[in-house]
């Protein structure tokens, strides 16, 4: 494999799978959003899911921390089945607390930011390693501001989110994720709510990233697919019908419905 | 043609002569505190009413896990096994309570609780005495009766508080690794307070006249201790008007409160005209609205 377009990133391990789904289903009512869903992401991967508005793509990043529960096979991340226990073969969810303490190695970021609006920058990014965590005021606060100038914002420490533009607020809420110091970070169409101008500065955070951790990322971002990610897949009703990498699903594309889409994104 | 007793009027309405007696002093401590507790009860049961109308708890949840996929073919069986599976005892309890007391009658609410208690000796609501001070078992009644009552109303204030706001703000909550509790006392509710005090201020305001209510019972409130002085002198008109000024004067009081708490919620513009005493006192201020999110 050769990932000569990320040229300091940590090695990919493939023996290392963080995320897997086996035959995985979810319908929404009568609509079947997640039609027998096979993926693996291995350890340092990142991953880029495409597809048309209702393919499945953002229950797919959802139901990776279990706020979209499935409805038939079985989802692992680092091992562990997320969400359920199986009892006899059969999955039963699981306790709220053992659900919560799964979420913590997940970070999550949202196409709406969802900044907690009663709360500064700092006290957004600290709020969850206080409460969660229980991790010691000083510590939270000084890794706080290492997380903020992380993402060039140190000036903004006790701004409140509504005096913060969207990419700050993108980026704030991109280290209040990565505070809880997660195994895996999911970004749920991270730039599709930003004015054009501020999509730069989101996707240079991310980009960075992607250099350290394992990541999915929902977006049809084309630069950051090229740039930074190893591998992409288009989905359409509920199904993954493309898998692989983003040179060659954008020059290349195989499916004639991922042919389609593409012309329509690309313009 | 009527002759208005000024004297009478007079002396009832200035507190330095109408306090002196203890039934009119007395009341009105009793008001004044009954109100401020009652409130008080009413938002903690209207807190966790609002919690469990709010609850997804179904602790026969796994019924549907366990026969789901055996009843899938029969769909008679499949909707009952359904409903059976749903079933939220909060939710049912919260429901339960605040159709009940909301749909009732608080006059009759009080009696029952006084009277209706009383005359099976469930409880009898026995006289407190702390040092000095007796409170009468009427006057617990009245409290109990009014927080409860005031409850079922602050349930649906802080539910519509609660969805008021974004259900992106439980998720990211919860994406971080919170439990439902967690996020909710520490995202949800904090923001949720905000639009809840503005109509929890009325309910105050309302809360200070129905104690009012409370003397059907014989409890010695304020409005009680002035029909006791009517009783003596057959001066209806003359003292229930001071009466009224009474309240009137606990409601203005009050709505300065509720103005400097509003205000301090939310920023101010600079837009914003400066707000005159007149203003403020009839109430026609420019509203300032809470900081958006």
């Amino acid at each position: 494999m050769a990932f000569d377009h990320r040229p300091h990133a940590a090695e990919i391990v493939p023996e290392e799978t963080v995320v897997q789904f086996e035959h995985v289903h979810k319908y929404f009512g009568r609509l079947h959003v997640l039609n027998d869903i096979n993926l693996r992401v291995c350890k340092n991967e990142v991953l880029v899911v495409i597809g048309p508005s209702g393919s499945g793509k953002s229950t797919l990043l959802r139901s990776i921390n279990h706020l979209e529960k499935i409805n038939s096979g079985r989802l692992l991340v680092n091992g562990h089945l997320i969400g359920y226990r199986e009892v006899n073969g059969k999955l039963l969810e699981a306790p709220e607390k053992e659900i919560a303490a799964q979420r913590m190695n997940v970070g999550m970021v949202f196409q709406r930011f969802n900044l907690f609006p009663h709360l500064t920058a700092l006290e957004n990014i600290i709020e969850a390693p206080l409460v969660v965590r229980h991790t010691p005021r000083d510590q939270a606060i000084a890794e706080g501001e290492h997380l903020l100038e992380r993402v060039g914002l140190s000036d903004k420490r006790d701004s409140y989110p509504n005096k913060l533009s969207g990419g700050q607020q993108q980026r704030i809420a991109i280290a209040r994720a990565l505070a809880m110091k997660p195994l895996l970070m999911l970004f749920d169409e991270p730039t599709s709510a930003l004015d054009p101008e501020m999509i730069g500065e989101v996707l240079e955070v991310m980009k960075e990233l992607a250099g350290e951790m394992t990541m999915i990322v929902v977006s049809h971002e084309m630069g950051f697919s090229r740039a930074a990610a190893d591998r992409i897949i288009f989905m359409d009703e509920g199904r993954i019908i493309e898998d692989t990498t983003p040179d060659e699903l954008y020059s290349n594309p195989r499916e004639e419905r991922t042919k389609a889409f593409l012309s329509k994104i690309l313009h | 043609m009527y002759q208005f007793d000024w004297e009478v009027f007079w002396q009832y309405l200035n507190p330095f002569t109408a306090l002196q007696n203890p039934l009119i002093r007395d009341g009105l401590i009793v008001t004044i505190v009954v109100s401020i507790l009652a409130q008080l009860l009413g938002v903690i049961l209207g807190l966790f009413a609002a919690l469990g109308k709010t609850s997804r708890f179904m602790p026969l949840k796994f019924l549907d896990t366990a026969f789901g996929e055996a009843l899938s073919g029969k769909r008679l069986a499949y909707e009952l096994l359904e409903s059976v599976a749903g079933f939220a005892p909060l939710k049912l309890v919260a429901d339960v309570y605040v159709w009940y007391f909301r749909g009732t009658p608080l006059l009759v609410q009080m009696m029952l609780l006084f009277f209706g208690l009383g005359v099976t000796h469930i409880f009898d609501f026995p006289d407190i005495v702390i040092g000095s001070i007796v409170i009468k078992g009427a006057i617990q009644a009245g409290f109990l009766a009014l927080g409860i009552n005031e409850g079922a109303y602050m349930a649906e204030i802080v539910r519509a508080g609660i969805e008021a706001i974004d259900t992106g703000q439980m998720e990211a909550a919860k994406s971080l690794g919170m439990t439902y509790g967690t996020a909710m006392r520490r995202i949800v509710l904090p923001q949720a307070a905000k639009v809840i005090i503005p109509p929890l201020g009325n309910e105050f305001n309302n809360m200070m006249k129905t104690t009012s209510l409370m003397s059907v019972i014989s409890a010695a409130d304020l409005f009680f201790g002035f029909t006791q002085v009517n009783a003596r002198l057959f001066q209806p008109f003359e003292i229930f008007i001071a009466a009224s000024l009474y309240y009137l004067t606990l409601t203005t009081i009050w709505d300065f409160f509720q103005r400097m708490i509003e205000s301090s919620l939310g920023e101010r513009k600079a837009t914003d005209q400066p707000v005159g005493f007149f203003q403020r006192v009839l109430g026609t201020a420019p509203q300032v609205r809470a900081g958006g999110h």
